[in-house]
């Protein structure tokens, strides 16, 4: 009989993917584990513990992202469902349509040295509202390529059909819109949540170091060679969108497919 | 007249897609309209529904000039080729979501979309999503949703289109069954001659934006511009040919 070897190289691929998740987990549970010791001095919840008591600004950061992220990501989620509409159904879609793709011409941190003149200005240098702003502009117009799909020539004839049927535009969008883009709505919110949530260059220009989001604390405990904590901001790091992505396969992908 | 359609102008840039259009339709009568594909018909149709703006004219449905108004206030219905069921609901709600919009009571609601749903021969179907559905299916629901808010005229841009022959056929009577049971008034673009003369009590033909309207069928079949002769003589000639062939 020929000997099957598929289930082993399967389970060593799939050792070798979740090895580096559950070694930060280790790792942000420890501390002292210096070479050429075996195990770690200590192994507990100190590190976690710490980041409850605010002592190295983890939670900070950690709620910090998680309201910027929320916020970039409903506001373009919602501009880019309406405006996307208006600019899918003007005469000038074409052109309209290749200047949403211009932020992506730049760098995001060549975009945001362009940008921080006007920031300065506007008082939006180095606060939170200034970071939503600057990642809106990378977000908004993910947005709108996004939807841009949505709205054909099938969608206005059902924006017209509920006209004909006695329809305002208000029960046009609730009674029949958000409801048809449902899952469309969810996986832009949950794409532009993370694109937010994962940005480094354009904050850390406009944040100018005093916005610190959980991916610039993360850069920041790399350099200074704490991988503890650097491991622990990386649990974090990947926390709220592991959330996400179960709630989508959940909610949104198995009910699309 | 309950419809009255006087001088309506249409044009996309320089081309003028409806010229001059006028006719006149009683109440409860059918008119089929015939035409090839891009001789205005669709535009004629958007237009007297509202949503198209003509360039000049005047729209007077049961003396009033709706020119002017919007969609949702003129009372008409424009269905297109594709059912276009909403798929995110059931047979019951599509053809109920006409009454929901105008925010009836429930009780109302429910007894309404049952009639509709019986006269549809639609019963065991009502839980239904539209992908469940066969094309005749979806199209029967979509005339339900539409007449259920008793709209004064429906407007039908070739329901049949996209239908096999013989689901085609059961449409066909279907429909004439139910403008009967419901009074409905309607204007009925083709471009299928037998069912242009089925469907219709009053038959047009447009042709490069401009609608000639005809006295009676007879005449319809007797003008060489509509292709009825062209058609009469293509079966004529077959059943020559066969009758020679068989001597």
């Amino acid at each position: 009989m020929k000997f099957n070897w598929k289930p082993y190289i399967l389970t060593l691929i799939v050792l070798l993917i979740l090895f580096p998740f559950v070694y930060m987990v280790l790792l942000s549970l420890a501390s002292e584990w210096r070479f050429p010791d075996l195990l770690p001095s200590y192994f507990g919840l100190r590190n976690w513990l710490k980041i409850i008591g605010s002592e190295t600004g983890l939670l900070h950061s950690f709620l910090i992202s998680v309201s910027i992220s929320l916020s970039v990501a409903t506001v373009s989620t919602l501009s880019g469902f309406f405006i996307s509409r208006s600019v899918s159904y003007h005469p000038k879609k074409r052109v309209l349509t290749l200047l949403t793709y211009f932020p992506y011409i730049l760098a995001p941190v060549v975009f945001a040295a362009c940008l921080s003149y006007f920031f300065l200005r506007m008082g939006l240098f180095g606060n939170a509202t200034g970071v939503i702003v600057a990642q809106f502009m990378i977000t908004f117009p993910y947005a709108l390529i996004f939807f841009s799909s949505f709205w054909n020539q099938r969608t206005k004839n059902l924006e017209d059909l509920v006209a004909t049927l006695g329809g305002n535009q208000l029960q046009t969008f609730f009674k029949m819109l958000f409801p048809i883009a449902k899952g469309m709505l969810l996986i832009c919110f949950f794409q532009t949540f993370l694109i937010s949530w994962f940005e480094y260059g354009l904050t850390s220009i406009i944040g100018v170091g005093k916005v610190q989001t959980l991916t610039i604390k993360v850069f920041l405990f790399i350099k200074e060679a704490n991988f503890y904590y650097g491991a622990l901001s990386c649990c974090l790091l990947i926390f709220p969108p592991v959330v996400l992505l179960y709630l989508n396969k959940r909610y949104v992908f198995n009910k699309l497919v | 007249m309950f419809l009255e359609v006087k001088n309506i102008v249409k044009s996309f840039g320089s081309e003028q897609i409806i010229k001059e259009l006028n006719f006149t339709l009683n109440a409860q009568n059918t008119m089929s309209i015939l035409g090839k594909s891009g001789c205005g018909k669709t535009s004629m149709l958007k237009i007297i529904g509202g949503l198209l703006s003509p360039d000049a004219g005047e729209i007077i449905l049961n003396g009033i000039n709706v020119a002017n108004q919007s969609p949702k206030h003129r009372k008409i219905v424009y269905l297109y080729q594709e059912d276009l069921l909403f798929p995110h609901l059931n047979v019951f709600e599509n053809i109920a979501f006409g009454l929901r919009l105008k925010k009836l009571p429930e009780n109302e609601i429910i007894q309404k979309v049952n009639s509709i749903i019986a006269s549809l021969e639609l019963e065991d179907q009502s839980g239904k999503m539209p992908h469940q559905l066969s094309g005749g299916q979806r199209q029967r629901v979509s005339f339900g949703r539409a007449i259920i808010i008793n709209p004064a005229l429906l407007l039908l841009d070739e329901p049949f289109g996209s239908l096999d022959a013989g689901t085609r056929q059961r449409m066909q009577e279907l429909f004439k069954k139910l403008t009967k049971e419901f009074d409905i008034t309607s204007l009925f673009v083709t471009h299928d001659l037998k069912e242009a003369i089925l469907m219709g009590d009053q038959i047009a033909f447009m042709q490069k934006g401009r609608l000639k309207v005809y006295q009676d069928k007879t005449e319809f079949i007797n003008d060489k511009e509509t292709g009825v002769q062209d058609e009469i003589g293509f079966w004529d000639g077959l059943k020559s040919k066969e009758t020679i062939s068989k001597h």
